[in-house]
């Protein structure tokens, strides 16, 4: 039967300024699927998602697994003759399908622009927190303190955290049901969804798939530091809670607790993970492929949240000894808690939306082919 | 405008080189052609055949030479390259170093030195597949008809060869010589040199004496080559059973060669046919960008997809690597099928591309584009014919070059 | 020729695999007016010996037995006016392929050396016609190859004629604003310069334009055609030396690709088309006058395509680049798509082609077009594309890159028709007439396409190649055309881009000028170029058989009303393919003739019956087959010693007299060895080796009535490299004579 082709320039245009324009110089050769290791043998990328990009067919990219497969090693960009940068254009197709399947959208679109819509994006979060506090009547600061609690009580920081996580998740699930469907309408899936959501978790945690990339395999380690950094801080947010209100031990924790612990290596690695990152960006373009506002965004979010976090615990360390005033040390905190609130709430809009994405792919793609897709 | 009277320099004596020298002197001009090696012929001599006509070169040169022996206006000097050159009214003056002459024009060709010569060398001709001795016959038509000794490779005191020679046309203590000329214009037709395999160790190239390079598989088909003829792997010296031909090996990509090479489907499709005829059961596959066979170059390629064990696969190949099998392992997606193939091969060809040979124009400053490829300076009486030009197949070269000559006497003004 | 020399050679083994003294006392009998043996004859000493004893002797001819004639060229060669050397090749055919110091060499050097006499005493020195003659270069064809070629043969200093059909100079790219880049960066578009060429060409005093002019007829012969140039004004007969045809070619006749839906719907248009809008400066859609969002290129519009044009065109992706490269500067927001089967982009055109498609507005797809549908707004059907196995596309405008056809004219074709024609008016009987007939239903679609009005016996125009393209060896000699004088050039001589067609005109313009020196000299052009032999005709035992003048492959001969072979000599290319065909042995060249080599073959001795000896005459070309034999002598192969060998110019020149004298001289058996015949011949002369085998074929009844087998005449095709199966033709040949037995003709 014969379909239509609908080749859509305002998704061209909108790939060329989100770093894609060099798909127009493929000409499809294919030798960025034969020398990419995480193409299934039966469905190798990037080639036929090049030739996608440079029409412009954006429902066949919205649909199709293996956009989210690429980990841009840039095996395919390093080797490509025409220097079409494959490794880029997927990553510019997901940033854009990340913006297309947010919800809503113009949040998305919102995100998707941070290069010029950054100071809102920070801005407004910050804003926030200090009307919420001079509401709250907190922003009076007392003499001395030894605990953050003292400015600005637990409860309250719950009272904000809580549902925007319940909001995160909320529009991630719209987001993901949209991907699951989309990837759904190219063929059919057999096998439970949880029965394979538990082998590709650990694939994930292992970052297995990235240990076949070539060209960029530091970016494995600096990403695998990243997400478990993620990780760490989100189930020391949890302990925190436990700490706090079943526990009832007193705040802050002494340096030697092992929630401590636990949170200050999760910062660390997290640390750890952006340096290589941002290093390896900056080491070779056209090796790790070139950075768009889209990823930077997300890394200096990363980035502010890490580093105004281990500011705002030396802060209160020093405060102790009156090397810092309270004000300071207010004014840091407020700050902290504001980029932290706009990292949370970019979650599904930002690249972080990528950890959804790629994990409902590999299932999508386990369970529409149940062999383990490598090499044949 | 350069003078007519002056002799027209045609720098270079392969196909190109060749054809302008003649069609000039046959046009009435005197001509010095000059080549670097000892017999003329350049790249075509060393092809087993051409296409698409699947003839040997040896049969259009047998009447080239002959032309070049019979017009009296012609003076080829072999083993000479052009090592300066400046600018005289109406022309240039160049200065011409020429290889000691080892071996005469006495040399009638008997072979008696050859039989008795104690040394052996890599047979250049060849490729260096292969050994001869250090003084022998370049190949079976050499022209001039003439033993080439390569005087390193003589041991110390040894004057074998000079004791078994009748004619004494073998000189040991022969010095290079250099002779100034006065040139009117000047055609630069230095030819080309293979894209080296060793720069695509990805696919296989220097890695494994099973990847070879097209013009190698000229030479193992060709009846004057290491083999004799028969196309062996050169691992175990076995016929081939599955041949593959990776196209664009080095071409068309920006990394290695941006511009496309022109000849390399061509001649791939033709040596399909080689390996065919000699062993019909073999499997053979060509993995191509896109089939490239201008004009009428394209019945060839209509003859060779109509044989039966041949395959044409679009799609480049990515990695070459040793199996297990002691075979080669080829990934590749089969663009049509849309899946990724593991082939496997025992004989792998790279049809690698053409680099253009300027540095002897060099010495005459020719202008040359990003890649190497020289660009005419009508006003110095200066042109570049055929694939020092522009990557181009030896028809269009001939067109090229007697096109150039045309130009070259025109730019000297005509007196034939 | 009286005054001969002999000369051997003891050198390269001579002296010791062969009794030279009684070699010497052999060619006595024949009483030589010099007879000398020198230790190596090609030394400067050697040839000095020979240049002394023709002086002091005044030798008109020498007999050189030592190597082969291929070798050592330069240092035997001596004013041909003077002395004519005739060369025994003892080296390669003797003592390098045969067993030293035996009775049977020793005969073959005999046989050789006597031969070698003979032949030598017939031959005459030659006698060029040497004459001032027209200069002027007519270029046939105002196109880019043409205006090049007017430009080149004007810059060599030779007078231009260029005629022009229609009422412009510049042909297609005449009508183009862009060419493609010629130079670094090879990126951009170059703006089209031809005017400016056009005008200087206009402004050159050596160049004559004729425009909406065509060759009314062109007779005579190079360095002296007529040529009646048919105007507006009237007729003009002009001198011409020599002829450049660059016709060029024509854009395929979309109308044969209904399916690509060309003429259903006005928005379907060919690149040319496409061309003149561009040039107008108005893309437009036919249908509405607006300007198309989408624009759709297909190419190989039959190209590639066995019931269209089998071949490529090679200029169509170019077209096509060229043109979308044009809309994106001048209509940035018009989407352009290309659909192709393979995009052929040689050589630095790769980086234009990478160029173009790095603009956002182009798409590219590797497929082919099963149909464009609709009439205002189209529908592009695609099979096989990389997008998918079905698919259709939207365009508003669709370009057919049709690829081209050459401006040629099958003279042989056309020559035949009128034979035909004249056979059913006056046929002898039904089944002539009809056998006639057939032939005219066949060649109809001939009529009218004459261009060079040739008033040669073999037809009006250039006989075609393969696809109507008017060269022979389009791979050694690509301007070699089979008429004599007259060079194609341009997209008439094979597929080509407009900066290649320009060049093709410099180099065809050079033919035509060393044509035009060498008919001055008196000498023949390629390939046996500078040779000054002419054939003589010996009229008046002319039978009117009209072979010669049918055979001949470059058309030398006319004939008058009664059917006589009248001579063109400076169209002649000296191959004796006519003195091969002609059955009264008429024909014959200075220093080859039939008699010549008959008496070569009176001169081989002929062992008797009882000595169980055969002897055989092999007929090799001088071209392929002999370079093979020696180099097989030079690997030092041997072979059988009953083989006489006697080179030939061209199989063609193989007059079967000499097979029957052998035969009735009771030789057991001839072998013709030569080219590559067929579609892919290798022979120079084009149809030689392809005469031969027809001849032959015509005497295998002849032999049965002779009572002889006709296995014992066999021809064989060997190519120039095939040395290593010399043996085993000549052996294996040889074997066979032997199961046969004696010619039974021996001793009669």
């Amino acid at each position: 039967m014969t379909t239509a082709l609908l080749p859509s320039s305002s998704f061209r245009k909108a790939l060329l300024e989100r770093g894609g324009a060099t798909a127009g110089k493929c000409y499809q050769c294919a030798t960025c699927s034969s020398v990419c290791d995480l193409a299934p043998a039966a469905a190798p990328f990037p080639r036929r998602q090049m030739l996608w990009a440079q029409w412009g067919l954006a429902d066949r990219l919205a649909g199709d697994p293996s956009v989210w497969l690429c980990h841009q090693c840039n095996d395919c960009t390093a080797r490509c003759p025409r220097d079409a940068r494959p490794g880029d254009v997927l990553q510019a197709v997901r940033g854009l399908l990340v913006e297309d399947l947010a919800f809503p959208r113009f949040l998305g679109r919102l995100v998707g622009n941070a290069g010029t819509t950054w100071p809102l994006l920070l801005g407004l979060p910050i804003l926030f927190w200090i009307a919420l506090l001079a509401a709250a009547g907190l922003l009076s600061v007392p003499q001395s303190f030894h605990a953050y609690e003292q400015l600005v009580p637990h409860w309250l920081i719950y009272a904000v955290y809580l549902p925007v996580a319940g909001y995160v998740a909320a529009v991630s699930w719209v987001s993901g049901r949209r991907l699951w469907r989309a990837l759904g309408a190219g063929g059919p899936r057999s096998g439970s969804f949880f029965g394979q959501l538990m082998p590709v978790a650990t694939e994930i945690a292992t970052h297995k798939r990235f240990a076949k990339c070539g060209t960029a395999a530091s970016r494995r380690s600096g990403h695998l530091a990243l997400f478990w950094g993620f990780v760490g801080a989100a189930v020391t947010s949890g302990l925190l809670i436990i700490a706090i209100y079943i526990q009832g031990l007193p705040m802050p924790l002494p340096l030697a607790h092992p929630y401590k612990i636990l949170g200050n290596l999760s910062a660390l690695l997290l640390l750890v993970g952006a340096g290589i990152l941002v290093a390896n960006r900056l080491r070779d373009g056209k090796r790790t492929g070139v950075s768009t506002a889209f990823d930077s965004y997300f890394a200096w979010l990363v980035g502010l949240v890490i580093v105004s976090g281990i500011v705002v615990e030396l802060a209160r360390l020093l405060a102790g000894d009156g090397m810092v005033s309270p004000a300071v040390a207010l004014g840091l905190y407020v700050a902290h808690l504001g980029v932290v609130l706009a990292l949370f709430l970019s979650f599904p809009y930002s690249k972080f939306a990528h950890l959804l994405y790629r994990t409902l792919a590999i299932v999508h793609q386990r369970m529409a082919d149940r062999k383990e897709p490598t090499a044949a | 405008m350069s003078d007519p009277s002056l002799p027209l320099l045609v720098v270079g004596a392969g196909i190109s080189g060749i054809t302008a020298a003649l069609e000039a002197a046959e046009a009435g001009r005197p001509v010095v052609l000059l080549e670097k090696e000892a017999f003329v012929g350049g790249r075509v001599i060393k092809s087993h055949h051409y296409f698409p006509k699947l003839c040997p070169p040896s049969c259009g040169m047998e009447i080239n030479t002959r032309r070049l022996e019979r017009n009296p206006r012609v003076r080829v000097i072999t083993q000479a390259e052009v090592v300066a050159s400046r600018p005289i009214p109406g022309g240039r003056e160049v200065t011409v170093r020429q290889a000691p002459a080892y071996v005469n024009d006495r040399c009638t060709a008997c072979g008696a030195c050859s039989s008795v010569c104690p040394a052996k060398v890599d047979d250049s001709f060849n490729l260096e597949m292969g050994q001869v001795p250090a003084i022998r016959l370049a190949h079976a038509n050499a022209w001039p008809h003439r033993y080439l000794l390569d005087r390193p490779a003589c041991p110390p005191e040894c004057r074998a060869c000079v004791e078994a020679c009748p004619h004494q046309a073998i000189d040991l203590a022969a010095r290079p010589t250099e002779e100034t000329l006065q040139v009117g214009a000047t055609v630069v037709a230095t030819g080309w040199r293979p894209y080296p395999i060793a720069k695509l160790p990805e696919l296989g190239g220097g890695r494994h004496p099973d990847v070879i390079a097209n013009v190698q598989l000229e030479r193992l088909a060709a009846p004057g080559g290491p083999t004799g003829g028969k196309i062996l792997r050169p691992s175990n010296g076995q016929p081939p059973r599955r041949v593959a031909f990776v196209q664009c090996a080095g071409s068309r990509d920006v990394n290695h060669l941006p511009y496309c090479s022109a000849v390399c489907c061509l001649a791939s499709l033709k040596q399909a046919l080689y390996v065919h005829e000699q062993y019909p059961e073999a499997e053979i596959a060509i993995y191509y960008i896109d089939r490239r066979a201008p004009g009428r170059n394209e019945d060839l390629l209509t003859r060779v997809a109509a044989v039966q064990s041949v395959r044409l696969v679009k799609g480049k190949v990515g990695r070459v690597e040793p199996s297990a099998d002691g075979a080669l392992l080829l990934t590749v997606e089969d663009v049509e099928s849309g899946r990724r193939l593991e082939a496997s091969a025992d004989l792998v060809v790279l049809a690698t591309g053409m680099v253009p040979n300027l540095d002897h124009g060099s010495a005459l400053d020719v202008k040359r584009d990003a890649d190497g490829f020289g660009r005419d300076s009508v006003e110095l009486g200066l042109l570049v014919a055929g694939v020092a030009r522009r990557p181009e197949d030896v028809a269009s070269s001939v067109r090229d070059a007697t096109g150039a000559a045309a130009r070259a006497l025109a730019a000297a003004g005509r007196r034939a | 020729m009286e005054r001969l020399g002999v000369f051997l050679c003891a050198g390269c083994g001579l002296g010791d695999a062969l009794d030279l003294g009684a070699l010497e006392s052999v060619t006595q009998e024949s009483k030589p007016a010099h007879l000398s043996r020198h230790p190596c004859l090609c030394s400067p000493e050697g040839v000095e010996s020979i240049r002394q004893a023709a002086e002091q002797g005044n030798l008109e001819g020498a007999l050189l037995g030592a190597c082969s004639h291929r070798v050592k060229q330069q240092e035997f060669r001596f004013d041909p006016a003077k002395l004519v050397v005739e060369r025994v090749s003892l080296r390669e055919q003797v003592v390098w392929s045969h067993p030293a110091q035996q009775e049977d060499t020793q005969q073959l050097a005999e046989d050789l050396l006597k031969m070698g006499l003979t032949k030598l005493a017939k031959a005459k020195p030659a006698a060029p016609i040497t004459d001032t003659l027209a200069p002027a270069v007519l270029v046939v064809g105002g196109g880019q190859a043409g205006l090049e070629a007017a430009a080149a043969a004007a810059g060599l200093g030779h007078p231009v004629l260029l005629v022009e059909k229609s009422g412009s100079l510049g042909g297609h790219l005449g009508r183009t604003r862009d060419r493609l880049p010629q130079g670094p960066s090879y990126e951009e578009l170059e703006p089209n310069r031809l005017a400016d060429r056009i005008a200087e060409i206009q402004a050159h005093p050596a160049i004559r334009i004729f425009t909406s002019a065509r060759v009314r007829a062109l007779r005579g012969q190079p360095g002296r055609f007529q040529a009646e140039i048919e105007t507006l004004k009237g007729v003009e007969s002009v001198e011409v030396g020599a002829v450049v045809q660059a016709t060029g070619a024509r854009p395929y006749d979309a109308r044969r690709l209904p399916h690509l839906g060309y003429g259903a719907s006005p928005n379907v248009v060919t690149s040319e088309e496409l061309e003149t809008m561009l040039f107008a400066g108005s893309l437009r859609r036919p249908t509405d006058g607006k300007l198309p969002e989408r624009v759709v290129f297909v190419q190989c519009a039959g190209s590639r395509d066995p019931n269209h044009l089998p071949y490529c065109s090679a200029d169509c992706c170019g077209v096509t680049l060229r043109q979308m490269a044009a809309i994106h500067r001048d209509y940035p927001r018009v989407e352009t798509v290309t659909v192709y089967r393979d995009m052929r982009t040689p050589g630095q055109l790769e980086r234009f082609y990478a160029a173009v498609q790095s603009h956002a507005a182009s798409l590219f797809t590797r497929g082919e077009v099963e149909a464009v549908e609709g009439n205002g707004h189209l529908t592009v059907r695609l099979r096989d594309s990389l997008l998918g196995p079905s698919l259709s596309l939207d365009a508003d405008l669709v370009v057919l890159a049709v690829g081209m056809v050459p401006n040629s004219a099958d003279g042989e074709a056309i020559r035949a028709l009128r034979d035909a024609r004249r056979r059913v008016e006056k046929a002898e009987s039904e089944t002539q007439r009809q056998e006639a007939q057939k032939l005219v239903d066949q060649l109809g679609h001939h009529q009218g396409t004459e261009i060079l009005n040739l008033e040669y016996r073999q037809g009006p125009d250039l006989p075609l190649l393969r696809y109507g393209f008017p060269d022979s060896h389009f791979i050694c000699f690509p301007y070699e055309t089979r008429r004599t004088g007259i060079y194609a050039a341009g997209a008439l001589r094979a597929p080509m881009e407009a900066g290649q067609a320009a060049e093709d005109g410099w180099g065809a313009a050079l033919k035509a000028v060393q044509c035009i020196n060498a008919a001055a000299r008196g000498e023949a052009v390629h390939p046996r170029a500078g040779d000054p032999e002419l054939p003589d005709f010996f009229l008046q035992r002319c039978t009117q058989c009209k072979r010669c003048t049918e055979e001949c492959p470059f058309g030398t001969l006319n004939e008058d009303e009664k059917g006589t072979p009248q001579l063109n000599a400076l169209r002649c290319r000296r191959c004796g393919i006519c003195m091969g065909a002609c059955p009264e042995r008429i024909i014959s060249f200075p220093a080859y003739s039939v008699d010549a080599v008959a008496s070569m073959i009176r001169a081989m001795s002929v062992p008797e019956e009882f000595e169980e000896k055969p002897r055989i005459l092999a007929l090799m070309c001088e071209n392929d087959a002999l370079p093979a034999l020696d180099a097989a002598a030079e690997k030092r192969r041997q072979w059988n010693p009953w083989v006489r060998v006697v080179p030939v110019r061209c199989l063609g020149s193989v007059n079967l007299v000499w097979i029957a004298d052998s035969l009735s001289r009771g030789l057991d058996g001839v072998i013709l060895i030569g080219c590559k015949r067929g579609d892919d011949n290798q022979c120079h002369y084009v149809r030689g080796s392809e005469l031969a085998h027809t001849r032959l074929g015509n005497i295998q009844e002849t032999l049965t009535r002779l009572a002889l087998e006709p296995e014992r005449v066999k021809i064989v095709e060997l190519a120039h490299d095939e040395s290593e199966r010399i043996p085993e033709i000549l052996d294996g040949f040889a074997a066979t004579l032997e199961d046969l037995g004696p010619s039974p003709l021996k001793g009669f």
